[in-house]
């Protein structure tokens, strides 16, 4: 009796200690968010302050500017922002169906064999790093790009275009939107087919208009993901965007210019203004994607509300 | 759902038209007997780059870049691009592989690009990076006014060291090089343990790929020396070897500069200083275009915006 009542009190110490230990744990990982955001906060800042060291920036025309000049100390971001937005949009907008229609296939359609072959090989894409996605992009996708620019007759710069970032993005958010659609496809409940199927529907009706439509939510969420992806990537952007001085870039053969790229080229050879500026342009990239989720996911609940 | 659909497929195809009322204006203006001319693209390195920075000082382009210039991100990147584009010009260092990334390199004012057409000065798109110390006796102790000695020996006189200056892309004079052995002798510090001792180097950012290539060479031929590089642009050589600052928390014992020394920048009191190597800048364009030449005057036009297609030669 006696053992047993220690041992009890023994194992409720212990259960505490790892309470804390787990709280500390999540206190930890909550805080490297703040600290990151505050630094950005605080460095991106202090250009636009009064008596910085290098010389105030004008934080209107730094939004808005439609030019982008380390020679000519010039600094907007306007123009760059509807570029990362117009590139990220499209890229969602072309990965979208076949993300979708990949996932039906997978969950719905395929031998069960085949399926979880498949899977495993989207899952496999998705653990590509961004620089092997980058030098594909620029070797394949920008002469991809100059072939068709050719028969069209259009001069590219090498194939570093706005529709070879779009292609590369949209490979590269394909994994993420696929596996968020095969989970939210595999969770719909199966009698809401057995149903429709029962109700004389097809297999093919009751997957577009059952399956998907129990799944939007889902699938949905997989976008928001696939597009914070597309805003985020750097590296692989970088190198076949071409990075124009000017913009906005509409023009599907003419070079762009995203907030990513502006952040990473020439970084680490730069000093003062133009290295501090950096900062600002990495806080206007949280500001897009915040402002941008949070549009989304008000989409999202109205979408997933209407049945 | 519907009306959600409905919405992105009229931005698509406002996209779309928008697209291609843009292409509209950069369709190539028509082929001629095999020969198609279109607009030339201009590539050229950000900003911060020291490659830029001796190219636009070469043609006086100053500020006047145009705006519809593509950036790109390195040397080795520039002769990437500019090797897939028959209508791309940009410009590289000399030490840059032509032939690999299908360019072609540029005669500049007449003068073709080489080893020697720079060190004879004749070829003009070119900067010197220099050097210059502390002065003699200002050093934190003997062992270590040798060591600096030594390495600027090392690196001007040693064929070993021009050797390790030339592979980093600095073009080097070896017809008075000494082998290092000989020279080594004359500076019995560097039998010595120097692990405790730091060279200091400052000044230009463009010669710290030479500068370190040359520093690591360095390190194991003088006793594990050890060596700090704070490089921040040519202006600061000066200041902080010789100057007010040479005594302040960015003090450095060599210091470095890619232009020659100004008339305001006085290295008399230097115990050493001069010229450690040549960097030339290469105007490319791709293999197969006609051009052969370009004069300063024309790089200024092109990179400027002012002249937008390549004259048929």
């Amino acid at each position: 009796m006696f053992a047993d009542a220690k041992r009890i009190r023994r194992n409720k110490t212990l259960d505490k200690i790892f309470r804390y230990l787990f709280l500390g744990m999540a206190v930890l990982s909550a805080s490297f968010i703040v600290i990151i955001v505050l630094f950005i906060f605080l460095k991106g800042i202090a250009p636009f302050l009064p008596g910085y060291e290098y010389g105030q920036v004008d934080l209107i025309s730094f939004l808005t500017g439609s030019v982008y000049r380390q020679d000519q100390a010039t600094y907007g971001v306007g123009f760059i922002v509807i570029n990362t937005l117009i590139c990220s949009f499209l890229a969602l907008l072309l990965s979208f169906p076949l993300s979708v229609l990949t996932a039906l296939f997978i969950a719905k359609i395929a031998p069960k064999k085949l399926g979880a072959a498949m899977q495993s090989v989207i899952e496999l894409l998705a653990s590509v790093p961004s620089v092997v996605f980058g030098i594909f992009a620029s070797g394949v996708i920008t002469a991809i790009v100059r072939y068709l620019a050719s028969m069209m007759g259009i001069s590219t710069f090498g194939g570093s275009s706005l529709l070879a970032v779009i292609i590369l993005l949209a490979i590269m958010i394909f994994p993420t939107l696929t596996s968020m659609s095969i989970t939210a496809i595999k969770a719909v409940d199966p009698d809401l087919e057995s149903a429709s199927l029962a109700l004389g529907a097809t297999k093919t009706q009751t997957n577009f208009k059952v399956v998907l439509t129990a799944a939007k939510s889902g699938i949905f969420a997989g976008a928001i993901l696939g597009l914070g992806r597309a805003f985020g990537e750097a590296t692989a952007v970088s190198m076949v965007a071409g990075n124009k001085l000017f913009g906005p870039t509409i023009d599907l053969f003419d070079i762009t210019r995203t907030l990513t790229s502006t952040i990473l080229t020439g970084l680490k050879e730069t000093t003062g203004l133009d290295y501090d500026i950096r900062f600002s342009v990495g806080l206007v990239l949280i500001a897009v994607i915040f402002v941008s989720n949070w549009i989304l996911n008000q989409v999202k609940k109205r979408i997933g509300n209407q049945v | 759902m519907k009306k959600i659909f409905t919405l992105l497929v009229a931005v698509v195809m406002m996209i779309t038209l928008t697209a291609c009322q843009g292409t509209g204006g950069t369709t190539t203006e028509g082929t001629e007997g095999g020969t198609t001319s279109s607009t030339i693209n201009v590539y050229t390195r950000d900003a911060s780059s020291g490659t830029r920075e001796a190219f636009e000082d070469a043609i006086g382009l100053g500020e006047d870049l145009t705006d519809a210039a593509s950036e790109v991100s390195s040397n080795g990147d520039m002769a990437t691009r500019v090797g897939q584009d028959p209508n791309g010009i940009g410009y590289v260092s000399l030490t840059t592989d032509f032939e690999a990334n299908n360019v072609k390199p540029l005669s500049f004012e007449g003068v073709e690009a080489s080893n020697e057409t720079v060190l004879d000065g004749s070829y003009l798109m070119q900067r010197p990076f220099k050097y210059m110390t502390r002065a003699s006796g200002d050093f934190e102790s003997d062992d270590k006014e040798q060591l600096v000695a030594a390495f600027i020996a090392y690196i001007t006189e040693s064929t070993e060291g021009l050797t390790v200056v030339s592979e980093a892309g600095g073009i080097v004079d070896m017809t008075n090089a000494r082998p290092w052995s000989e020279i080594a002798a004359e500076y019995p510090v560097l039998n010595n343990d120097n692990s405790g001792i730091t060279i200091r180097t400052g000044g230009s950012t463009s010669v710290e790929k030479v500068v370190e290539a040359a520093l690591q060479a360095f390190q194991p031929l003088a006793g594990n020396v050890q060596y700090a590089m704070s490089q921040s642009g040519s202006g600061d050589a000066q200041p902080r070897t010789l100057g007010d600052e040479k005594d302040g928390p960015n003090a450095v014992d060599i210091g470095f500069t890619s232009r020659e020394f100004k008339d305001d920048e006085d290295v008399s009191g230097a115990m050493v200083q001069g010229e450690m190597c040549k960097d030339a800048v290469v105007i490319i364009v791709e293999a197969n275009n006609a051009k052969t030449d370009i004069t300063a005057s024309e790089a200024y036009d092109i990179f400027s915006g002012a002249k937008t297609t390549f004259d048929a030669e």
